[in-house]
């Protein structure tokens, strides 16, 4: 039980480091931006984000169609008020309890969009197929995870986090290395590597969607600063100048160079690491990005994603961004995840705690626990 | 013997002289080849709106980041007594001893202004002797934490300016962390921070920045110089040429400090054609430092309590003339 709950601590931890309001808004926020900067660009400065909560691949109903009746969208919106994970609790007092406490006011939503899906192209609105690479690779990872927990009450009662995996007796396998660098929870914690990259508070991959961006735009050079949420985010440099560097440089958010046609800047990035997947694209991975202002307070976006071994084609998506205050909004370009985490060494002390209990006979298997999939895990 | 080995020797060092002389002259040409179709793009001394120019990647020159004050060399960033028991003959200690004389400190005729020192209260500078002396154990750097401000401005990795309309953003190669320079008005956060919350304003040629907000968490170099938070700064950026800035920082902090007192410093422009601010992804970097001794089975050879026990070892590479003539 102290084990739980120090887990459970480390976890609530993760997800409270840092707390900021942010206040959403798609109205002018008063102060007019010029709409283009004294160089002749144009001016794309801003703190810009999608409002909307817009499904990321077209549901097949739509087929073809890119954008939403008012009619389907309020439905979607009732959908979501009236999701019950949006309030659900184990047992009270129960370590379930404390370690699912996660309502509304954690995982609010946004109000649908005009959008069927953030998907454009292909125009089925759906990531192409998978090829058999990326599916194999991603079968590795699914089974690893489904080992460590075979022996838990989430395997045992045949929840959706054990899909496809058999209750048994806990792996032979289970202290072993896996053959894949890790980004995810996994039930085992080992050491760090055994966290997922938001638990070492590494969160965010490049493209984002979701977070707050705020776009400083200098004549040869733009910063993007990103803010992915829970107190982490990433800062991105555009350069728009130079050639991207030789391929052994591997960075997080890759190596981006971007130009002007006309009034739309183009952003094409190359060498990213192995280390920060995107939907498991690694270091294959090339992105075109577009930005073009639209109005006063809307900003397009569309990327196009690229990996050969992962997908069968590249695959586009479109966002339309909002300006947001830059006044109520003055703090979250300062992640600060990895000073507060006591999250990640509460989970190690946790587990170490554990493992000492179950050799002097105190305690269960650790193995029987299930400590890596938290809400998910629980039977509906 | 000796002779033949002598010889061979100098041939071979004869060679390498010759290899390094035709690497040099071609990375020379290279550089020349680069410069016109992937230099840095044409930067005029100003702005289309006549301000100096700071676009670009810029980084200091100088031992700032290992002591503020002067200092003379030192043996090692950690150290301990020698077999003299003089100051100055003290000796690297464990945590850096395998490094040999890459793990010294650079001497620095220091870069606070005024008599060279920092006016502490007394209380403030037992403190920072007290820092200085468990560095390891207390400096944010070592685990990664955001730098703070004016550190980040003179660590030793590249940063980058990028000058925006009513925003100037600043991207820190450590800690992938960053600084927004407000050029309008913005009022401050609703919380303190480790980067401080910047407003900028142009005095002529000199962007003057007063930063505020700090949380006090944050060091000033490597020394163990530290502040509360109620540090308040006040930057001056002043162009010299178009490729370098002076930098000259007001450091306020009664809780500290006895007086304002200040810094100044040379920022240099990278001029490689390739000027790029490549990310030092350090929060990996820290985790087994930091929580090295909560694995399951832990890599340093041992713990006590909380006390990393490191055993140092230095190999005599094979092919050691000398030590493999010793041995025999």
């Amino acid at each position: 039980m102290r084990r739980r709950l120090l887990e459970s601590f480390g976890v609530v931890t993760v997800f409270v480091t840092i707390t900021v309001t942010l206040h959403l808004t798609s109205e002018s926020v008063g102060g007019q931006a010029p709409a283009s900067t004294a160089w002749g660009h144009s001016n794309l400065e801003g703190i810009w984000l999608d409002v909307y909560a817009t499904p990321f691949e077209r549901a097949p109903e739509f087929g073809t169609r890119e954008l939403a009746t008012a009619e389907e969208r309020s439905a979607l919106d009732q959908v979501r008020m009236g999701d019950s994970g949006r309030d659900r609790r184990g047992p009270p007092g129960s370590s379930q309890d404390v370690s699912g406490a996660y309502n509304a006011v954690y995982t609010s939503v946004k109000p649908a969009g005009p959008r069927t899906s953030l998907v454009v192209d292909p125009p089925n609105g759906r990531i192409p197929a998978l090829t058999p690479e990326a599916q194999q690779n991603n079968e590795v990872r699914r089974q690893w995870r489904i080992m460590l927990m075979r022996n838990t009450p989430t395997c045992e009662q045949g929840a959706p986090a054990c899909e496809g995996g058999q209750f048994g007796p806990p792996s032979p396998r289970r202290f072993d290395v896996p053959s894949f660098y890790n980004t995810l929870r996994m039930n085992r914690h080992d050491g760090p590597e055994d966290q997922s990259s938001g638990d070492r508070c590494m969160l965010g991959a490049t493209p984002d969607f979701n977070g707050f961006r705020r776009i400083v735009q200098g004549e040869d050079s733009i910063a993007i600063g990103y803010d992915t949420g829970q107190g982490q985010g990433f800062q991105r440099v555009v350069y728009l100048s130079g050639r991207h560097p030789a391929s052994p440089i591997r960075l997080r958010h890759g190596d981006s160079r971007g130009h002007w046609e006309g009034d739309t800047l183009v952003i094409e990035s190359t060498n990213f690491s192995p280390k920060f997947p995107y939907r498991g694209s690694g270091e294959n991975r090339k992105l075109v990005e577009r930005y073009t202002r639209v109005d006063e307070n809307t900003l397009e976006y569309e990327v196009t994603i690229e990996d050969p071994t992962v997908w069968a084609a590249p695959w586009t998506v479109r966002q339309e961004l909002k300006r947001q205050s830059d006044e109520e909004n003055r703090i979250y370009y300062e992640p600060r995840c990895h000073e507060g985490n006591y999250g990640l060494p509460a989970l190690l002390i946790g587990a170490r705690v554990d493992e000492q209990e179950f050799e002097a006979g105190r305690g269960p298997d650790p193995f029987s626990m299930d400590t890596a999939t938290c809400v998910n895990g629980l039977p509906e | 013997m000796m002779r033949n080995w002598f010889r061979g020797s100098t041939v071979i060092v004869a060679l390498a002289a010759a290899t390094v002389g035709a690497v040099v002259s071609v990375a020379v040409r290279n550089t020349a080849g680069q410069g016109q179709d992937q230099g840095q793009a044409p930067r005029p001394a100003q702005t289309p709106d006549g301000r100096p120019n700071f676009n670009g990647v810029w980084q200091v020159n100088n031992e700032a980041h290992w002591d503020l004050e002067a200092h003379e060399a030192r043996p090692g960033m950690v150290m301990q007594e020698g077999v003299y028991p003089y100051e100055y003959a003290r000796v690297p200690a464990a945590p850096v001893l395998a490094l040999g004389a890459a793990a010294g400190v650079p001497g620095s005729l220091g870069v606070v202004g005024g008599d060279g020192r920092i006016p502490y209260t007394a209380e403030a500078l037992r403190i920072k002797q007290e820092n200085a002396e468990n560095w390891i154990d207390r400096d944010p750097e070592l685990k990664c934490y955001l730098p703070g401000i004016p550190r980040a401005m003179y660590m030793p990795y590249p940063f980058q300016i990028s000058q925006g309309t009513d925003k100037i953003h600043m991207t820190f190669g450590f800690s992938n962390a960053a600084r927004v320079i407000h050029l309008n008005d913005v009022t401050g956060p609703p919380d303190y921070t480790y980067m401080g919350h910047s407003v900028g304003r142009w005095e002529g040629d000199t962007l003057v920045v007063d930063v505020t907000y700090f949380n006090g968490k944050t060091w000033l170099d490597r020394a163990g110089n530290f502040h509360s938070e109620d540090l308040q700064l006040t930057e001056r950026f002043s162009p010299m040429t178009p490729d370098a800035i002076w930098y000259e920082v007001t450091i306020t902090d009664p809780e500290t400090f006895t007086r304002p007192w200040t810094i100044a410093m040379p920022l240099y422009r990278r001029l490689e054609p390739s000027a790029t601010v490549l990310d030092y992804p350090c929060i990996e970097f820290a985790e087994e430092f930091m929580y090295g001794n909560l694995r399951r089975e832990p890599l340093v050879t041992r713990w006590e309590g909380e006390t990393m026990i490191v055993e140092i070892t230095r190999k005599i590479p094979p092919g050691d003339r000398l030590h493999e003539w010793y041995r025999r």
